[in-house]
Protein backbone atom coordinates (compact mmCIF):
# COMPACT_ATOMS: atom_id res chain seq x y z
CA UNK A 1 0.00 0.00 0.00
CA UNK A 2 1.12 3.45 -0.67
CA UNK A 3 2.24 5.81 2.39
CA UNK A 4 -0.27 9.06 3.34
CA UNK A 5 2.88 10.90 1.78
CA UNK A 6 3.02 9.52 -1.93
CA UNK A 7 -0.56 9.70 -1.70
CA UNK A 8 -0.42 13.52 -0.72
CA UNK A 9 2.52 14.14 -3.45
CA UNK A 10 -0.23 12.61 -6.37
CA UNK A 11 -3.11 14.38 -5.88
CA UNK A 12 -2.29 17.06 -7.85
CA UNK A 13 -2.25 14.36 -11.06
CA UNK A 14 -5.21 12.98 -9.54
CA UNK A 15 -7.39 15.77 -10.15
CA UNK A 16 -5.58 15.86 -13.54
CA UNK A 17 -6.72 13.19 -14.56
CA UNK A 18 -3.06 12.16 -15.56
CA UNK A 19 -2.01 9.09 -13.10
CA UNK A 20 -1.96 6.06 -14.74
CA UNK A 21 -4.80 3.50 -14.55
CA UNK A 22 -2.80 1.50 -11.77
CA UNK A 23 -1.67 4.29 -9.53
CA UNK A 24 -5.07 5.63 -9.70
CA UNK A 25 -6.45 2.61 -8.38
CA UNK A 26 -3.86 2.12 -5.54
CA UNK A 27 -4.58 6.17 -4.30
CA UNK A 28 -8.10 4.76 -4.15
CA UNK A 29 -7.30 1.96 -2.27
CA UNK A 30 -5.15 3.88 0.20
CA UNK A 31 -8.29 6.41 0.35
CA UNK A 32 -10.55 3.90 1.60
CA UNK A 33 -8.87 2.70 4.67
CA UNK A 34 -7.45 6.35 5.77
CA UNK A 35 -9.70 8.89 7.37
CA UNK A 36 -6.76 11.69 7.63
CA UNK A 37 -5.90 11.62 3.70
CA UNK A 38 -9.83 11.61 2.64
CA UNK A 39 -9.91 14.76 4.73
CA UNK A 40 -6.73 16.05 3.08
CA UNK A 41 -7.89 15.05 -0.18
CA UNK A 42 -11.41 17.53 0.60
CA UNK A 43 -9.83 20.23 1.92
CA UNK A 44 -7.15 20.52 -0.84
CA UNK A 45 -9.83 20.27 -3.26
CA UNK A 46 -12.00 22.87 -1.51
CA UNK A 47 -8.97 25.52 -1.24
CA UNK A 48 -8.85 25.66 -5.05
CA UNK A 49 -12.68 26.22 -4.97
CA UNK A 50 -12.72 28.85 -1.60
CA UNK A 51 -10.03 30.90 -3.58
CA UNK A 52 -11.45 30.82 -6.93
CA UNK A 53 -14.70 31.69 -5.33
CA UNK A 54 -13.01 34.55 -3.28
CA UNK A 55 -10.88 36.32 -6.08
CA UNK A 56 -13.12 36.17 -8.95
CA UNK A 57 -14.57 37.61 -10.74
CA UNK A 58 -12.86 40.48 -11.05
CA UNK A 59 -14.95 43.41 -12.45
CA UNK A 60 -13.14 46.68 -13.91
CA UNK A 61 -14.46 48.90 -11.71
CA UNK A 62 -16.62 51.84 -13.60
CA UNK A 63 -14.15 54.85 -12.98
CA UNK A 64 -11.54 52.51 -14.08
CA UNK A 65 -12.91 51.33 -17.17
CA UNK A 66 -13.35 55.63 -17.92
CA UNK A 67 -9.86 56.34 -17.54
CA UNK A 68 -8.44 53.10 -20.10
CA UNK A 69 -11.13 54.33 -22.24
CA UNK A 70 -9.92 57.75 -22.25
CA UNK A 71 -5.73 56.37 -22.04
CA UNK A 72 -6.31 54.45 -25.03
CA UNK A 73 -8.29 57.39 -27.06
CA UNK A 74 -5.42 60.02 -25.94
CA UNK A 75 -2.49 57.85 -26.64
CA UNK A 76 -3.26 55.18 -28.99
CA UNK A 77 -6.11 56.26 -31.38
CA UNK A 78 -5.07 59.97 -31.97
CA UNK A 79 -1.49 58.62 -33.29
CA UNK B 1 -7.55 27.39 -23.69
CA UNK B 2 -8.80 29.45 -26.12
CA UNK B 3 -11.39 27.82 -28.10
CA UNK B 4 -10.41 27.38 -31.79
CA UNK B 5 -12.59 29.89 -32.82
CA UNK B 6 -11.21 32.47 -30.35
CA UNK B 7 -8.04 31.42 -31.50
CA UNK B 8 -8.94 32.35 -35.36
CA UNK B 9 -10.54 35.79 -34.33
CA UNK B 10 -7.25 36.64 -32.60
CA UNK B 11 -5.30 35.58 -35.58
CA UNK B 12 -7.74 37.85 -37.72
CA UNK B 13 -7.39 40.77 -35.59
CA UNK B 14 -3.74 40.73 -35.57
CA UNK B 15 -3.45 40.21 -38.92
CA UNK B 16 -5.78 43.75 -39.30
CA UNK B 17 -3.83 45.48 -36.73
CA UNK B 18 -0.77 44.84 -38.70
CA UNK B 19 -2.44 45.90 -41.34
CA UNK B 20 -2.93 49.30 -39.70
CA UNK B 21 -6.90 48.99 -38.93
CA UNK B 22 -7.39 50.59 -35.67
CA UNK B 23 -11.21 48.86 -35.08
CA UNK B 24 -9.31 45.78 -34.76
CA UNK B 25 -7.01 46.97 -31.96
CA UNK B 26 -10.64 48.34 -30.59
CA UNK B 27 -11.62 45.17 -30.72
CA UNK B 28 -8.39 43.72 -28.98
CA UNK B 29 -9.15 46.59 -26.26
CA UNK B 30 -13.06 45.19 -25.90
CA UNK B 31 -11.86 41.43 -25.33
CA UNK B 32 -8.85 41.30 -23.10
CA UNK B 33 -8.94 44.27 -20.96
CA UNK B 34 -10.87 42.68 -18.48
CA UNK B 35 -8.83 39.48 -18.48
CA UNK B 36 -5.12 41.91 -18.32
CA UNK B 37 -7.07 43.88 -15.23
CA UNK B 38 -7.88 41.08 -13.17
CA UNK B 39 -5.03 39.31 -13.63
CA UNK B 40 -3.26 42.18 -12.67
CA UNK B 41 -5.28 42.92 -9.90
CA UNK B 42 -4.79 39.61 -8.51
CA UNK B 43 -1.11 39.54 -8.40
CA UNK B 44 -0.88 43.38 -7.43
CA UNK B 45 -4.20 43.40 -5.63
CA UNK B 46 -4.15 47.11 -5.91
CA UNK B 47 -6.71 48.78 -8.16
CA UNK B 48 -4.34 51.81 -9.04
CA UNK B 49 -1.79 49.14 -9.88
CA UNK B 50 -3.95 47.00 -12.02
CA UNK B 51 -4.92 50.07 -14.12
CA UNK B 52 -1.13 51.32 -14.30
CA UNK B 53 -0.41 47.69 -15.89
CA UNK B 54 -3.25 47.63 -17.92
CA UNK B 55 -2.59 50.81 -19.84
CA UNK B 56 1.22 49.89 -20.08
CA UNK B 57 0.03 46.41 -21.69
CA UNK B 58 -2.72 48.06 -24.20
CA UNK B 59 0.49 50.10 -25.38
CA UNK B 60 2.40 47.69 -25.72
CA UNK B 61 0.04 45.83 -27.35
CA UNK B 62 -0.32 48.42 -29.99
CA UNK B 63 3.59 49.41 -30.36
CA UNK B 64 4.66 45.90 -30.49
CA UNK B 65 2.22 44.06 -32.29
CA UNK B 66 5.03 43.71 -35.42
CA UNK B 67 7.56 41.91 -33.21
CA UNK B 68 4.63 39.23 -32.31
CA UNK B 69 4.85 36.46 -34.59
CA UNK B 70 2.14 34.05 -33.98
CA UNK B 71 4.67 31.37 -32.38
CA UNK B 72 2.43 30.94 -29.68
CA UNK B 73 -1.34 32.53 -28.98
CA UNK B 74 -1.99 35.99 -29.03
CA UNK B 75 -3.42 34.99 -25.73
CA UNK B 76 0.03 33.71 -24.15
CA UNK B 77 1.65 37.20 -25.41
CA UNK B 78 -0.52 39.26 -24.12
CA UNK B 79 -0.77 37.34 -20.75
CA UNK B 80 3.30 37.41 -20.73
CA UNK B 81 3.49 41.05 -21.25
CA UNK B 82 1.19 41.76 -18.29
CA UNK B 83 3.27 39.47 -15.96
CA UNK B 84 6.36 41.50 -17.09
CA UNK B 85 4.53 45.03 -16.32
CA UNK B 86 3.24 43.64 -12.74
CA UNK B 87 6.64 42.29 -11.97
CA UNK B 88 8.09 45.83 -12.82
CA UNK B 89 5.32 47.12 -10.25
CA UNK B 90 6.03 45.41 -7.78
CA UNK B 91 9.87 45.28 -7.82
CA UNK B 92 9.41 49.04 -7.68
CA UNK B 93 7.27 48.47 -4.60
CA UNK B 94 8.34 45.94 -2.04
CA UNK B 95 10.95 43.34 -1.82
CA UNK B 96 9.98 40.04 -1.74
CA UNK B 97 9.74 38.38 1.63
CA UNK B 98 11.25 34.84 1.89
CA UNK B 99 8.14 32.30 2.88
CA UNK B 100 9.19 28.74 2.82
CA UNK B 101 6.31 26.15 1.87
CA UNK B 102 7.57 23.26 3.71
CA UNK B 103 5.10 24.13 6.15
CA UNK B 104 2.31 23.51 3.62
CA UNK B 105 2.62 19.49 4.38
CA UNK B 106 1.51 17.44 7.29
CA UNK B 107 3.84 15.13 9.79
CA UNK B 108 4.44 12.18 8.44
CA UNK B 109 6.09 9.15 11.04
CA UNK B 110 9.33 7.40 9.44
CA UNK B 111 7.26 5.27 7.01
CA UNK B 112 5.55 8.57 5.48
CA UNK B 113 1.87 8.00 7.65
CA UNK B 114 0.26 11.34 8.77
CA UNK B 115 0.95 11.73 12.01
CA UNK B 116 -1.62 14.27 13.23
CA UNK B 117 -5.44 14.72 13.09
CA UNK B 118 -7.11 16.15 9.90
CA UNK B 119 -9.45 18.14 10.50
CA UNK B 120 -12.50 18.09 7.03
CA UNK B 121 -13.61 21.45 7.01
CA UNK B 122 -14.28 21.68 3.57
CA UNK B 123 -18.08 21.09 3.94
CA UNK B 124 -18.68 23.68 6.29
CA UNK B 125 -17.57 26.53 4.51
CA UNK B 126 -20.53 27.74 2.62
CA UNK B 127 -21.81 30.23 5.85
CA UNK B 128 -18.01 31.44 6.03
CA UNK B 129 -17.49 31.75 2.67
CA UNK B 130 -18.79 35.46 2.28
CA UNK B 131 -17.79 37.18 5.73
CA UNK B 132 -15.18 39.49 5.17
CA UNK B 133 -13.03 37.80 8.07
CA UNK B 134 -12.77 34.61 5.36
CA UNK B 135 -12.64 36.64 2.27
CA UNK B 136 -9.53 38.89 4.15
CA UNK B 137 -7.75 36.04 5.17
CA UNK B 138 -7.42 33.85 1.75
CA UNK B 139 -6.59 37.53 0.19
CA UNK B 140 -3.95 37.87 2.44
CA UNK B 141 -2.97 34.03 2.31
CA UNK B 142 -2.52 34.05 -1.43
CA UNK B 143 -0.24 37.53 -1.28
CA UNK B 144 2.07 36.02 1.16
CA UNK B 145 3.05 33.28 -1.66
CA UNK B 146 6.46 33.92 -3.39
CA UNK B 147 5.95 35.34 -6.87
CA UNK B 148 6.61 31.97 -8.60
CA UNK B 149 3.68 29.81 -7.01
CA UNK B 150 1.24 32.74 -6.94
CA UNK B 151 1.21 33.51 -10.66
CA UNK B 152 0.80 29.64 -11.64
CA UNK B 153 -1.56 29.32 -8.71
CA UNK B 154 -3.90 32.52 -10.03
CA UNK B 155 -3.55 31.61 -13.90
CA UNK B 156 -4.78 27.85 -13.22
CA UNK B 157 -7.05 27.95 -10.07
CA UNK B 158 -8.14 31.41 -9.85
CA UNK B 159 -8.38 32.53 -13.53
CA UNK B 160 -9.25 29.23 -14.76
CA UNK B 161 -6.54 28.09 -17.39
CA UNK B 162 -5.00 24.92 -18.18
CA UNK B 163 -1.85 23.71 -17.14
CA UNK B 164 -0.73 23.58 -20.81
CA UNK B 165 -1.76 27.32 -21.54
CA UNK B 166 0.35 28.19 -17.79
CA UNK B 167 2.85 26.22 -19.39
CA UNK B 168 3.27 27.89 -22.16
CA UNK B 169 2.33 31.58 -21.07
CA UNK B 170 5.13 30.75 -18.22
CA UNK B 171 7.62 29.10 -20.64
CA UNK B 172 7.18 25.98 -18.32
CA UNK B 173 7.12 22.48 -18.19
CA UNK B 174 3.37 20.64 -17.39
CA UNK B 175 5.60 18.83 -14.53
CA UNK B 176 7.37 22.24 -13.54
CA UNK B 177 3.61 23.88 -14.01
CA UNK B 178 2.00 20.80 -11.35
CA UNK B 179 4.71 21.14 -8.90
CA UNK B 180 4.71 25.00 -8.48
CA UNK B 181 0.75 24.59 -7.94
CA UNK B 182 0.65 21.88 -5.77
CA UNK B 183 3.08 23.91 -3.60
CA UNK B 184 0.60 26.54 -3.63
CA UNK B 185 -2.44 24.34 -2.84
CA UNK B 186 -0.45 22.69 -0.07
CA UNK B 187 1.05 26.35 1.45
CA UNK B 188 -2.79 27.54 1.14
CA UNK B 189 -4.93 24.48 2.66
CA UNK B 190 -2.85 24.82 5.76
CA UNK B 191 -3.35 28.71 6.32
CA UNK B 192 -7.20 27.81 5.63
CA UNK B 193 -7.08 24.79 8.13
CA UNK B 194 -5.23 26.75 10.77
CA UNK B 195 -8.08 29.31 10.21
CA UNK B 196 -11.17 27.04 10.29
CA UNK B 197 -9.84 25.08 12.78
CA UNK B 198 -9.71 28.24 15.16
CA UNK B 199 -12.94 29.51 13.74
CA UNK B 200 -14.54 26.12 15.30
CA UNK B 201 -12.71 26.79 18.59
CA UNK B 202 -14.07 29.62 18.49
CA UNK B 203 -17.53 29.20 17.70
CA UNK B 204 -17.57 26.01 20.43
CA UNK B 205 -17.16 27.91 23.08
CA UNK B 206 -19.43 30.48 22.06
Amino acid sequence: MICCKECIDLLCDYFEGTLDPDTAASLEDHFKDCPPCVSFLETYRQTSDLCRKTLTPVEIPEPVQIKLRDFVKNHIQSR
Amino acid sequence: MPTQEEKAQDEMLVRDMKAGQMEAFDKIFELYQRKIYALAFNMTRNQMDAQDVTQEVLLTIYRKIDTFQGKSAFSSWVYRITLNATYMKLRTKKKEQYVSLDEGLPNFNHAGFQNEKVSDWSKSTDSLLFSNETKGIIEKAVELLPEKEKVVFILRDVEGLSTEKVGDILDLTIPAVKSRLHRARLFLRKKLSNYFDEYQTRSSKK
